[in-house]
């Protein structure tokens, strides 16, 4: 392998794992804090209307910290699949909590 | 703090507020005009007289509408203040038999034969059609030429984006606090830096604030999600939130409707604030209901309660019930974001913090080159992403402000009686604006930077010249009635005027100096070949 390839390799390692964290940072962060703004919104108690508006404030911070977790993570695929199990649990909570109560 | 975080945090920075920093730019310069709407409505109809007895409007709209719409649904009144022009009343007809009800979305565009502008005399106004300061209004969040549905998902975006620049800009900068007062003038890429931090911290916590309420005012369209998992229907929560009185049934029994500036004097002693809005529905039948919303401008949260009375006995039947917490959180975050609550002096605090903002988004994208340009293998061929930025930005940064200034011209110069009006002023924007932006491509940048400042510059200087020369409404004019608003809209034009024909002076100023260097080395060819510094 000459100095030239690994280069090139390096370089395209460096593309893939920006593609992976703009994957992670844009639609993953997205969807993630879109889920635990319901997983949120079921665990709140009280008035469902004021639970809701709730969760729906603290997820539009959420979204940017996951976008910032995005890049932060030691890796693209660290980020990915962090990211993708904190919406998993967020979707876990969710599904349960509308199983056991439904929905008004 | 490590410090890979901090480098990560900083590409993130660069990139994010890079690749959306142009749509922030028009948000941030529409946006910040947008805090001067009210009086941007009287400045751009200059025939019109300054409205001081509210009640006579009221009095002169009501009798408007009961010859012109005795049989519509419902009629839709602002109560006029002395900030506005006067009440920009619409109707809704009733639906035809077959007809869906309630379609379409009451007082939006295109409504032109059901709706009027009711002057300070109480009469109709025959004033130049224009969409005045709601123009900026609506452009900080609708933009222009696209449904208005993308445009919004894209400034969300952008938005988005926008609180992850500064929050990552936050832990980027690291000596946040040590370098506050620091602005090195004259030093190439160190300047812009110190200019882009200094616009940034000082006003950090007022960007903090708009971009986060900016969100939240968009958050049943960014956010619904929240809402889906307690509701199989988004319908039940926004009646919760957004309560009003039960509906009743028009009897088809007439009977006259009562003097509404009653009910206002009424609901105005309940409230103990002024009133905004007043919605009539089935004006002339026995079931009319009137509805009255207190003035956002009278209290911090958007969420304004609301009373609803008998339209034909004047008796109160509903006032709104208080909001819960969150509702009232997120109520004042949007009213927080909108400013309405603030009088002139708080008026001033958001305009200066919004220029700090829109300083801060164009010195964010100019730093981008100036540090590049710096690295570049031959500074004078670029590579393309290099070539694109930097043209972008001048047709952004410099063709923007020259289309706004082209806006208030074609305000002041086109036939009053030209069909579409309203919309050929917003075209003169558009097509100044593609103009520059045509020059910004075919000319080189050191030119074009200059040239489209000194135009913007000329055009908003001669603006108040020709109010005092043409309109009646000029600087003096307005000084001597009191009428602060006009001339202070005047005033701070001429001074946006001087301060862009500065820049075009400084930036100017560069190009002798670029010629003789041209052979030195990268840097220093870099660092003069670059605007005002």
């Amino acid at each position: 392998m000459t100095a030239g390839d690994a280069h090139a390799r390096a370089r395209w390692a460096r593309r893939g794992d920006i593609g992976l964290r703009i994957v992670a940072a844009v639609p993953l962060a997205y969807a993630t804090a879109s889920l635990w703004a319901m997983a949120i919104a079921r665990l709140l108690p009280g008035d469902r209307a004021e639970a809701s508006v709730t969760a729906a404030l603290i997820a539009l911070a959420l979204c940017a910290v996951a976008a910032m977790w995005a890049f932060a993570a030691r890796s693209g695929w660290r980020a990915i699949w962090t990211l993708g199990v904190a919406a998993a649990v967020a979707a876990a909570i969710t599904w349960v909590s509308i199983d056991v109560t439904g929905r008004v | 703090m490590s410090k890979g975080f901090r480098q990560s945090q900083a590409f993130l920075h660069t990139w994010s507020g890079l690749l959306l920093g142009w749509i922030l730019f028009l948000v941030f310069v529409a946006g910040t005009i947008a805090f001067w709407r009210e009086g941007l409505n009287r400045w751009t109809r200059p025939e019109i007289a300054r409205v001081e007895q509210p009640m006579r409007v009221l009095a002169g709209s009501q009798a408007f509408l009961a010859k012109k719409a005795p049989d519509a649904k419902s009629w839709i009144i602002p109560v006029a203040t002395e900030r506005s022009p006067g009440a920009q009343l619409f109707w809704v007809p009733q639906p035809k038999p077959g007809e869906e009800r309630g379609r379409g979305r009451r007082g939006g565009r295109g409504r032109g034969d059901t709706q009027v502008l009711i002057g300070a005399d109480g009469q109709v106004v025959q004033a130049r059609e224009t969409r005045g300061g709601e123009f900026f209004y609506r452009f900080h969040f609708d933009l222009h030429y696209m449904p208005v549905i993308w445009a919004r998902w894209l400034v969300g975006f952008a938005t988005m984006m926008m609180l992850v620049a500064i929050m990552s800009g936050i832990v980027t900068y690291k000596k946040i606090f040590r370098d506050f007062f620091t602005l090195r003038r004259a030093k190439g890429q160190r300047s812009w830096l110190d200019g882009h931090n200094a616009t940034a911290v000082l006003a950090l916590p007022f960007h903090l604030m708009i971009t986060y309420t900016g969100l939240v005012t968009l958050m049943a369209m960014l956010m619904p999600w929240a809402v889906v998992a307690n509701y199989t229907d988004q319908n039940i929560v926004f009646a919760k939130l957004f309560p009003t009185a039960a509906v009743v049934e028009r009897t088809g029994r007439p009977a006259p409707l009562i003097d509404l500036r009653r009910i206002a004097a009424d609901a105005e002693r309940r409230l103990g604030a002024p009133a905004s809005f007043i919605e009539v529905s089935d004006p002339g039948d026995a079931a009319a209901r009137v509805s009255v919303s207190q003035s956002a401008n009278s209290m911090l949260s958007s969420r304004t309660p609301r009373l609803t009375y008998d339209g034909v006995s004047g008796r109160l039947v509903w006032r709104s019930p208080p909001p819960g917490a969150a509702a009232e959180t997120a109520g004042a975050m949007i009213g927080l974001h909108a400013g309405r609550f603030a009088g002139d002096g708080g008026r001033w605090l958001y305009f200066l913090c919004g220029i700090a903002g829109t300083v801060m988004v164009a010195s964010g994208l100019v730093l981008w080159t100036v540090k590049r340009r710096e690295r570049l293998p031959d500074p004078t061929r670029p590579h393309f992403g290099f070539r694109l930025v930097e043209r972008l930005n001048v047709a952004v940064i410099g063709g923007f402000p020259l289309g706004i200034a082209c806006f208030f011209w074609a305000n002041r110069l086109l036939p009053v009686m030209l069909r579409g009006r309203a919309d050929w002023e917003m075209h003169a924007l558009f097509i100044a604006w593609a103009l520059a932006a045509v020059a910004a491509f075919v000319v080189r940048p050191a030119r074009v930077w200059p040239a489209l400042f000194a135009a913007t510059g000329v055009l908003l200087v001669a603006l108040p010249v020709y109010d005092l020369v043409a309109t009646d409404r000029g600087l003096f004019a307005s000084l001597a009635i009191g009428d602060l608003m006009i001339a202070g809209i005047d005033a701070t034009m001429a001074v946006f005027g001087f301060a862009f024909l500065w820049l075009a002076r400084r930036v100017a100023r560069h190009r002798p100096a670029a010629k003789r260097v041209r052979k030195a080395p990268a840097v220093i060819t870099a660092r003069v070949l670059e605007p005002a510094e």
